[in-house]
């Protein structure tokens, strides 16, 4: 399957000629993203030679009679005079023209919709306002479906009225069906991506054998979180002459983003803009990355370049939240993100950030209020129950806090962090045997903050836990300088003071040496490092033999028969292992 | 991601909270409905000469269809048919006039509708001069195509209330539309059919829209009130839920329906729906309280303390006590930054009762409680203390005096500051304690006057309030003292009445389902049926550990398992020793005692005797007083001196009878005819004929209230003393008809272990 599979990719002289295809019918029935996709693909690939380029379809009869209406009215289509393009499109026959009438009519009510929003009579009634027309396009396209006259087109807006009105499974039928009837057209792919639940559903859909459902099932693994599978998808995809793609590379890096990779991601998105300079799409996720990253300098730079394309975007505006509040002028920053909630009040992002935001600013009741918006626009907004519990832990209500850190955790039950904050939480409330449960938790799933092992140590410390304490400085210790990168709040020093100590407790006097000496190497634990060695060498000089017995854990021996189990996960692993 | 779909726009209005609800501060706008009322009103104050009986009719109805949700044309004109026909024509051709002329006829309506309101009764302030103003407010801030929009539905909905085959169609909603003409009036269709789709799964029974804010302000405090009040009345729990997501489908801001979805999950015992909506609805507060005074002690701080506190009460409800008193402490310590003494109170409080529930002493701090509530003037929360403290006291055996002063004192600052639900709760803690001290009659008296009170609460929605904590305590109280006197179909009764008003899932219930088992058990255990009453002990077991034990250990001694019965006791012993539960203790060593003459250990079961009746006296507790004295008694008639027996049973009788059950009355007549026979025995011959027949007197009247019981163990052995005494009397005629009376009972029981000579 997989050789065929590829010499279909293989043969991308045929692929690029059922792209110009496609590009032809989606444009005279005005699907303007799915030509863009089309586009972007097809740009991708070489010039076809002169003699290659496929010729017009043949016109029938029924085109030729139609040809004068359907000209008249894709120019009111395209002029947004939908009803007007209705209204002449009415008596055609053949089936580019029906779907043209058919899909004007569903426009308008798209239109009329979104303009009674604006004055419906009273507040209440907002919610009430809908497509008035789609219940009638139901009815229509319903009949000709069950006469099987619908053809790909007619198939995929069949699709879009049922979802639109929350038939959802009939809605996957016809969008499975509306593939296999034209597999190249990607926006009924699209549609279906968004229905998609979960992976035994994906699984359950009889697809098309086309090259797109390589495209589609990529995106679907992206958009359910399966990332190194949809990498693998698009590695292939790649390899199979798509390289120079511009949509492949932004799912790549959007893919890398979601798994924290940021230098793959970084570079990624470099190549993109070098490539496609004007582009503003998936901007505001190169700018969380540069965010994260403090890059000041390439941040305004990248602001400043989409600001001059086109201000009114909402990734312009989140980039340019993102570049005030990573010059800390929080509430420029956050006017931005309002900016964006404005143009697209759906975007979720924008909600958690000018939540973060007003956290920034102090400002915690307003705080709360992006939090909670974010949450009612997404339930499964994990970084939004998250900022919640920080607001409230910032209120000092530790236990306020666990409610919607615990939300956080059901929704990312292997990120660290949540746990981590779990696990202050308890500590702050007294509960050690949870808190103690939580940091070891953190730290199995792979700790990326590397703080979890820390605390834990501190709280054997304080609870009198001596030898436990002592393992967990030194997987601490280990952690730290295998992971080779110097980390900023690294507190080694503090590991090995207190290992020295135990050590010299329990009579250990190489190793208490030897981490006194270790001690030395640091600022703030210098001294005492010092004075732990001359104590040593006193006690040595008394003659008192050191202790043989060697069931205490060591730091400097091999780990690997210790008391702790755990494999560790690498902290790049966390999306792939998120349900 | 890529965008979702050809579709060039999108839709603001399905996402939340984007354009505030209230962008004018309008809480209620014209609807075709409206206008209806409006038209109603209009002929009611133009149509001068008007019968008085329809006009007050009419006049009734206003209110409710102001405030009621949107009402079909139908439906609105067959209640007003009901009050006047001679209305309902005029408003119907009132609307129809506007419904088919043309949008100039609904305007000239608005424009002469200040007019019928200058000259007649409706005042501008009045509840109907308000309204219209309103109304004619809204109306005025209408867009051009929204006056447009407005009479198009006018329109609609007149000529769908004439076509009344028309509107039963939305009932199948989803087939409807693919068998129908697509050429027929679509206009009506669509508008006919739309409600149903889009909100099919929150649509109940009878389509209804949306509500205005002022509608849905009124439903929250319809239901809240029901809900507190009586909850029977209110909606059921799914569909009230239902209702509250449709309120929060289409104002997301409307976070009083967060609470009150809230207090509907926690009627089904829902933990997660429950704390879930706690936290938004805080969550919603402190926006609103901030917008007022921005992070002032006032607004937003205090909400957050309120917050974690109701927070506290709920894990309270759920008896999650651990996470309870976590959040408590973070109540309190938040409470003390601010200086917030009220909250801090109302902290103390809860703590004071989260300690009892947990069953540890906690005298100290409702003490606390009480001094620092009065310093800060917080009378519900003092006298509360004070009931919690009058409870605590009853229960260690403090003086009924003092007991009965605090809480005289309490009521009458109740009464002063008119706090009705604290009157109850005294009420029916005075009811108990009364129980508790053994004065029956005292205790039916308060609970009759509890039942029988009018609550000074205002009556609201044609409801009072009878489903608190008090009213089921004293309607308990009162079937246990009606099973005492074997009035069973009255205990039936109240118990059908306590399942009607505290159904099985709600808080109270259990108070209920325990008083109910234990009546059945006492009947089942007093009609020597032992296989009956042994589920019921599991039963009991469930709902009060304690009770369950005790009951557990008088069925093994009924069934004459004595090792294991006595071992029960023992553990019982220990463990009411531990939570100082003296009733308890009383009836443990009186059961224990009962043992010990079950093996003949007369002289053993004194001294514990003893103890019990030291204890009883000292706790005021005057019934299980009375029984100890008997059990004494019994026991010095086994040892062989009746004529002490006899002294320390006439000593009591007096007091049995006047607040015993009916079974203690019979015993105590039983025993002391028995101590007559025994003293008749030694008596010289010249009185001794007239012992015997005291003594026979004696035993009739204890057979009068066996017999009410139908108690036919005790009756058999009545039967046999009696049979015996009228030999020796030689009333042949009467021996005989007692010793026939003996057989047939004796015939019908199972022959049990125990002999007359051994019990009580």
């Amino acid at each position: 399957m997989a050789a065929t599979r590829s010499s279909e990719l293989g043969d991308l002289v045929q692929i690029k000629k059922q792209l110009i295809t496609i590009i032809a019918q989606c444009k005279e029935r005005g699907l303007v993203h799915s030509v863009k996709w089309a586009s972007e693909l097809a740009f991708s690939l070489d010039p076809l030679p002169l003699n290659e380029i496929p010729p017009p379809p043949e016109l029938t009869e029924e085109d030729a009679q139609d040809l004068d209406a359907l000209c008249l009215a894709k120019s009111y289509f395209d002029l947004k005079e939908y009803d007007r393009a209705a209204y002449f499109l009415r008596g055609c026959r053949s089936q580019k023209a029906y779907f043209l009438y058919m899909y004007s009519r569903y426009l308008s009510g798209e239109k009329k919709k979104d303009d009674e929003t604006v004055d419906s009579l009273g507040p209440l009634e907002k919610g009430q306002v809908r497509n008035e027309a789609l219940r009638e396009l139901r009815v229509e396209l319903s009949k000709k479906h069950s006469a099987g006259e619908l053809d790909g087109f007619a198939l995929y807006l069949y699709g879009v009225v049922l979802r639109k009105l929350d038939l959802l499974k009939e809605a996957v039928e016809i969008f499975v069906a509306a593939t296999h009837a034209l597999p190249l057209h990607w926006g009924s792919w699209l549609e279906l991506c968004n229905l998609i639940t979960n992976i035994e559903m994906l699984k359950s859909l009889s697809l098309p054998d086309c090259w797109v459902r390589d495209f589609f099932m990529a995106h679907m693994y992206t958009e359910l979180q399966m990332i190194k599978e949809a990498l693998q998808k698009y590695q292939s995809l790649m390899e199979a002459g798509f390289a120079k793609s511009t949509y492949i590379i932004s799912q790549i890096a959007v893919a890398y983003h979601n798994i924290r990779d940021i230098d793959q991601a970084l570079y990624l998105f470099n190549e993109l803009r070098e490539q496609d300079p004007f582009r503003i799409e998936n901007m505001d996720t190169f700018s969380n990355l540069l965010y994260v990253r403090s890059m000041k300098p390439e941040l305004s730079y990248l602001a400043h370049n989409l600001v001059e394309i086109d201000k009114y975007r909402v990734e312009t505006c989140c980039v340019i939240g993102n570049y005030y509040s990573l010059r800390s002028q929080h509430e420029k920053a956050a006017l931005y993100f309002q900016r964006a909630l404005k143009l697209n009040p759906r975007c979720l992002g924008a909600w958690t950030l000018m939540g973060h935001e007003y956290m920034e600013m102090k400002n915690t009741s307003a705080a709360i209020q992006a939090y909670r918006h974010a949450i009612e626009v997404n339930k499964r907004d994990y970084r939004a129950w998250y900022g919640l519990g920080q607001t409230y832990e910032i209120l000092k209500m530790p236990f306020y806090s666990l409610y919607y850190y615990r939300k956080a955790h059901q929704l990312r039950p292997n990120d660290s962090r949540m746990l981590v904050a779990l696990g202050e939480c308890y500590e702050k409330l007294s509960q050690q045997v949870e808190a103690k449960k939580c940091y070891w938790r953190a730290y199995s799933v792979g700790d990326v903050e590397r703080m979890a092992l820390l605390k834990l140590a501190k709280l054997h410390e304080q609870l009198n836990e001596s030898d436990d304490a002592a393992q967990c400085y030194i997987i601490y210790i280990q952690d730290i300088f295998s992971c080779g990168e110097q980390l900023e709040h690294a507190e080694v020093s503090t590991a090995l003071r207190y290992l020295g100590q135990y050590y010299f407790k329990n009579k250990l006097y190489d190793e208490a040496s030897l981490c006194a000496q270790r001690c030395c190497d640091y600022n703030d634990a210098r001294e005492e490092g010092k004075a732990l060695l001359r104590q040593i060498s006193a006690v040595r000089e008394q003659g008192e033999p050191s202790s043989t017995d060697l069931s205490l854990p060591c730091v400097f021996n091999p780990l690997s028969n210790n008391t702790t189990p755990v494999r560790r996960v690498s902290p790049l692993d966390l999306s792939s292992v998120t349900p | 991601m890529a965008s979702v779909h050809e579709s060039l726009y999108f839709n603001p209005m399905m996402t939340n909270g984007v354009v505030h609800a209230n962008i004018f501060g309008i809480k209620d706008w014209v609807t075709p409905y409206k206008i209806a009322v409006l038209a109603l009103l209009y002929e009611m104050s133009t149509t001068k000469p008007m019968a008085l009986l329809d006009r007050r009719r009419l006049n009734k109805l206003i209110l409710p269809l102001q405030q009621g949700p949107d009402l079909t044309l139908e439906q609105f004109l067959k209640i007003v048919e009901e009050c006047c026909l001679r209305m309902v024509n005029a408003v119907k051709l009132r609307l129809f006039l506007m419904a088919d002329g043309e949008l100039q006829d609904m305007e000239h309506f608005f424009t002469i509708l200040p007019n019928a309101f200058s000259d007649s009764e409706a005042f501008k302030t009045s509840v109907v001069g308000l309204f219209m103003r309103q109304m004619l407010l809204a109306y005025n801030k209408l867009s051009f195509s929204q006056v447009y929009k407005l009479y198009k539905s006018l329109q609609q909905y007149c000529r769908r209330g004439n076509q009344p085959e028309l509107s039963a169609l939305p009932a199948e909603d989803m087939e409807l539309t693919s068998n129908e003409d697509p050429s027929a009036d679509h206009i009506d269709k669509v508008e006919l059919d739309t409600p149903s789709l889009h909100q099919s799964e929150l649509r109940s029974d009878e389509t209804r829209g949306p509500l205005s804010q002022k509608q849905a302000e009124y439903f929250l405090a319809r239901q809240a009130y029901l809900l507190k009040n009586d909850e029977n009345k209110a909606m059921s729990p799914a569909k009230l839920q239902d209702e509250l997501n449709n309120i929060l489908k289409f104002n997301p801001d409307f976070a009083e329906a967060h609470y009150l979805s809230y207090l509907n999950s926690m009627r089904v015992q829902d933990i997660y729906i429950s704390t879930h909506s706690l936290l938004h609805y805080f969550d919603r507060l402190i926006l609103s309280g901030a917008e007022g005074k921005s992070n002032g002690d006032e607004g937003y701080g205090r909400s957050l303390r309120y917050a974690v506190l109701n927070l506290a009460t709920l894990h309270c409800r759920f008896g999650h006590y651990q996470q309870a008193d976590l959040a408590l402490q973070e109540a309190i310590r938040i409470a003390q930054e601010a200086n917030d003494h009220v909250c801090l109170q109302h902290c103390l409080s809860w703590l004071y009762t989260l300690e009892q529930m947990k069953g540890s002493d906690s005298v100290v701090l409702t003490e606390d409680s009480v001094k620092i509530a009065a310093h800060f003037c917080l009378p519900y929360l003092a006298s509360l203390g004070i009931q919690s403290l009058v409870q605590q006291g009853a229960k260690q055996g403090m003086p009924a005096n003092k007991l009965l002063d605090a809480l005289r004192g309490t009521d009458i600052m109740h009464w002063k500051q008119s706090l009705s639900e604290l009157i109850e709760i005294s009420l029916a803690q005075t009811t108990s304690i009364w129980r508790m001290y053994g004065k029956s009659t005292m205790a039916r008296q308060q609970a009759q006057l509890l039942l029988n009170m009018n609550s000074l609460e205002p009556v609201n929605f044609s409801v009072q309030q009878n489903n608190t904590e008090a009213f089921a305590v004293a309607l308990c109280h009162l079937a246990e003292l009606h099973a005492e006197q074997g009035l069973y179909t009255v205990v039936t009764d109240i118990m059908k009445h306590l399942k009607q008003q505290f159904p099985p899932h709600t808080q109270h219930a259990k108070l209920w389902m325990l008083c109910d088992l234990k009546i059945q058990f006492e009947k089942a255990m007093n009609d020597g049926k032992y296989h009956l009453a042994e589920p019921h002990v599991t039963a009991i077991s469930a709902l009060n550990g304690t009770e369950g034990l005790y009951r557990k250990a008088q069925l093994l001694k009924a069934l004459n398992q004595t090792t294991e019965a006595s071992k029960i006791l023992q553990q019982l012993q220990q463990q009411c020793e531990k939570s100082k539960n003296t009733e308890m203790i009383i009836r443990v060593m009186l059961a224990s005692a009962e043992l010990h003459w079950d093996s003949s250990g007369f002289a053993t079961a004194l001294p514990l005797l003893l103890q019990a009746l030291a204890l009883s006296r000292q706790h005021n507790l005057q019934s299980l007083t009375s029984e100890t004295l008997l059990h004494l008694a019994f026991t010095q008639l086994m040892l062989g001196i009746p004529e002490q027996a006899l002294v320390l049973v006439q000593d009591v009788l007096e007091s049995v009878l006047a607040h015993g059950s009916l079974i203690d009355k019979g015993r105590a007549l039983l025993l002391a005819a028995r101590c007559q026979m025994a003293l008749a025995g030694a008596a010289a011959q010249e009185h001794r004929m007239t012992a015997v027949e005291l003594a026979v007197h004696t035993l009739d009247e204890a057979a009068v209230y066996f017999s009410q019981l139908d108690c036919k163990e005790r009756m058999r052995d009545i039967h046999y003393l009696q049979a015996r005494l009228h030999h020796t009397l030689g009333n042949i005629s009467q021996r005989n008809k007692c010793a026939m009376l003996f057989r047939l009972l004796d015939q019908e029981l199972p022959s049990s272990g125990m002999t007359v000579v051994n019990r009580l």
